[in-house]
């Protein structure tokens, strides 16, 4: 295996791959920073120019993006509270805290340094034992699934922690919000009026664009019109201390395994992953009242969180040929295309089509790291920019984000009204993230609620005689008791 | 940059040369309508041959993914469109299944129907230590137990399930995922019986032995898994499967139609296309205007019988 891995990173470092791999990480990155382009967009539109490449370069720069993708949403999130992808709408809540602070520099670094954990854990993972994973992952289905979103919805309080009754009531706006659509099982159309438009219910991109986006465009255009007087935002250029380093890696390393377990688990990606990670490093913490203004370990646990879904994503695709998410499908094609053949076959027959993917996939991490860090003064320049100009640009980019998605002038229309929502909900002290949560998690909660109980005909013994099933439904019961309890605390 | 401006250069004087006649057609780029993500099988099968016909029409097809509602949504924008052969569309087995669920408000006479490209068959697949071997061994566990098989089903409602049911008059247990790449995991975990999916969705695992075919249900045998036998051919007289082809607006003129049917005809018989299908499993089955049209009408009234 030493062997195989050593030839691939030769690959990777060799003058015909390395600068596609970068290409690849800082195009994923571009694409990942703006609103409504996402990496599985770029990846998929990459594809057909893949066809002549060999294998291993067309993999790598495919891969390049899905890495650089997931990262670079967070940049955006941290810099203008307008996460470029749902997986960074929890790094909003410590990682733009801190930049409004004017620790911006600290904020992005922490960001880079917590993926590139995230990241590097979730390879090494995924070159050690993924056949193993993948036989763990097997073992989630429909009740599993389940358990899992009930108890990513407990979740919701744990965001909320001003005041868990507003989050209580954007959750359900979610929930309610998610409702829309054919229903998941028996395609009877629910809330769309007779307009087709609505048929998929609401696309979760143009509602994190509107709830995010532009709604903080419009708040700061608020403040803009109002006149009043905001001081020139200050910032200096210091990167995380010694100090912050030792306090967010043991979070970072956790969440870097959670999130590889999340990844390979088909269906549950990096999105959920971050607001995990988020969850589980608040509930564990002795300062949990400083999650959400500006805590390190709450920023490290979402960046690290997402970016672990990386590798995990990739365990289901190499050793059993099934995509776990949208950007492994498109993975998958590119391998068919190649002549490969995606599971337990490739190890045998392509080793180095396979060490290939996973050295390279060590090599984007670090060069991830690198732009990161290295970006940070340039990226910092944005704040720099007068709100007069960034407004209109932030609007502007919202709008063709929400056009891109579906090519659609009706998520246009989607996002500008739940910017209007955010904007009003902003202002009564609404928290945001749990709608989207809601978004994410309610349709796979329904589904799949209804799904086991389809498969155990009618019975809900799904509920205790599955263990990973049950452990779930435990954690969630948990996660609420001791949120009451922080609450409590807090109170006295 | 130059091809760009050139183009931009071209496009400009289309605008002005207002209500172009079909003579110089095509004069500008083209657009493809895929009703269905990108990264799928439609948006694969839909690129490839955008990239390939593009070539003899002379023009460059871009894609434009348009999702929602199981393919109604990005079908029936295709349909609005205007009818100048600048906008097509992918056009999949639901615009035979969907109009006729209410699910979907235009139907196949807004189309002028311009090739099926891809036709598949469904392959019965069952884990690979399955007390499954053959059709029948399925059948009669069915009829024994009714409603107890659990089938991973691909879409809700699943016409492959519901054709054998018909046939067979047995019951199983249809438990809807989202799509192959959900259903094979449920079957490969235990945790549902059997599943029916297209060949390329499943070449992965059929070709390392995870998954055991017990039958495909097509009427000769095919060229990917030559081992597998019918369902004809097991007695079992059920012929299923899904397909793809492409179409335009319904009144765009003959004449563009038959610019670009021979645009597609040739672009099937790349070598490029065919290496495309062949590695991903899937066949290609050329049917012109007329043939892809009654094919359609006749889909749509076996459809029928399995909704009502």
């Amino acid at each position: 295996m030493l062997e195989h891995l050593l030839s691939g990173l030769a690959v990777a470092f060799s003058p015909a791959v390395l600068p596609i791999l970068i290409f690849g990480v800082l195009g994923g990155i571009i694409l990942g920073a703006l609103p409504g382009l996402t990496a599985t967009m770029g990846v998929a539109i990459l594809l057909p120019f893949t066809f002549g490449m060999e294998a291993t370069p067309a993999l790598v720069m495919l891969i390049g993006v899905y890495i650089g993708g997931i990262y670079g949403g967070s940049i955006a999130a941290i810099l203008l509270k307008t996460p470029g992808t749902p997986a960074s709408a929890a790094s909003v809540l410590d990682g733009h805290t801190m930049a409004v602070r004017g620790q911006a520099a600290r904020a992005l670094s922490i960001s880079a340094v917590a993926s590139f954990v995230g990241g590097l854990i979730s390879t090494i993972i995924l070159i050690a034992i993924a056949p193993m994973l993948a036989t763990f992952a097997l073992r989630f289905n429909a009740p599993e699934y389940f358990a899992l979103a009930l108890f990513g919805l407990t979740i919701i309080a744990s965001v909320s922690s001003k005041n868990i009754l507003k989050g209580l009531l954007a959750g359900t706006i979610g929930l309610l919000v998610s409702t829309v659509g054919l229903d998941p099982i028996s395609s009877v159309p629910r809330f769309t009026f007779g307009n087709m438009d609505l048929y998929s219910g609401f696309n979760v991109i143009p509602v994190l664009i509107g709830l995010f986006a532009l709604s903080e465009a419009l708040s700061q255009l608020e403040k803009l019109v109002g006149n009043k007087h905001t001081p020139p935002p200050k910032f200096d250029h210091k990167l995380l201390s010694k100090q912050d380093l030792k306090d967010m890696l043991p979070t970072a390393i956790k969440s870097g395994l959670m999130g590889t377990t999340i990844g390979s688990v088909p269906g549950a990606g990096a999105d959920i992953s971050a607001f995990v990670c988020y969850n589980e490093a608040k509930r564990v913490a002795e300062d949990p009242d400083e999650f959400g203004k500006g805590s390190v370990r709450g920023l490290a646990a979402a960046e690290a969180g997402n970016n672990g879904v990386t590798g995990g994503s990739l365990v289901p695709l190499l050793t059993l040929g099934v995509p776990g998410d949208a950007v492994a499908a498109v993975l998958l094609g590119a391998l068919i295309v190649q002549g490969l053949t995606p599971g337990p076959l490739l190890f045998a027959q392509n080793p180095e089509v396979v060490y290939g993917v996973f050295s390279s996939m060590l090599v984007a991490n670090v060069i991830m790291l690198g732009i990161g860090i290295f970006g940070i003064r340039f990226f910092c320049r944005i704040i720099e920019v007068p709100k007069i100009i960034m407004i209109p640009i932030i609007i502007f980019l919202s709008v063709v984000g929400a056009f891109a998605i579906n090519n659609s002038m009706f998520d246009v229309g989607i996002a500008i009204c739940f910017g209007l929502l955010g904007f009003v909900l902003n202002k009564i002290e609404v928290p945001s993230s749990p709608i989207l949560l809601a978004i994410i998690l309610g349709p796979m909660a329904e589904t799949n609620l209804r799904k086991a109980l389809l498969m155990y005909e009618g019975s809900w013994s799904f509920l205790y005689d599955r263990p990973i099933a049950l452990a779930f439904i435990c954690l969630a019961v948990f996660s609420v008791y001791s949120t009451l309890k922080i609450n409590r605390r807090k109170a006295q | 940059m130059n091809t760009i401006l050139k183009s931009m250069l071209v496009a400009g004087g289309m605008m002005l040369a207002a209500g172009a006649s079909a003579a110089d057609y095509p004069s500008k780029n083209i657009r493809l309508v895929v009703p269905f993500g990108a990264g799928g099988g439609t948006d694969a099968v839909g690129r490839t041959i955008a990239n390939s016909a593009k070539d003899f029409l002379g023009q460059n097809i871009s894609v434009m993914n348009r999702t929602g509602g199981a393919g109604a949504v990005g079908m029936s924008f295709g349909a609005q469109q205007r009818a100048d052969g600048y906008t097509l569309t992918v056009v999949t087995r639901e615009i035979a299944s969907l109009p006729q669920m209410g699910l979907m408000q235009h139907d196949q006479d807004d189309f002028k129907l311009i090739r099926l490209v891809n036709l598949d068959p469904a392959v019965v697949l069952v884990a690979a230590d399955s007390p499954y071997n053959t059709i029948n061994d399925l059948i009669a566990e069915a009829k024994a137990n009714p409603g107890k098989v659990k089938f991973a089903s691909t879409a809700a409602p699943n016409f492959y399930l519901m054709a054998l049911e018909k046939d067979q008059d047995i019951k199983l247990n249809a438990i809807p995922y989202n799509g192959a790449s959900e259903a094979i995991p449920a079957v490969l975990g235990n945790h549902t019986d059997v599943t029916m999916v297209t060949p390329g969705e499943a070449i992965s695992q059929l070709r390392s032995g995870q998954l055991k075919a017990i039958g495909v249900m097509s009427q000769e045998r095919i060229s990917y898994i030559p081992d597998v036998p019918t369902l004809t051919e097991q007695g079992v007289e059920v012929v299923t499967g899904t397909w793809r082809g492409i179409g335009a607006p319904k009144d765009t003129p003959d004449e563009v139609i038959e610019i670009l049917g021979k645009a597609f005809d040739d672009a099937m018989a790349t070598e490029e296309f065919k290496e495309f299908m062949a590695k991903g499993a899937m066949t290609i089955h050329n049917l012109n205007a007329e043939e892809f049209t009654q094919f359609v009408k006749e889909d749509t009234v076996a459809l029928g019988t399995l909704v009502k």
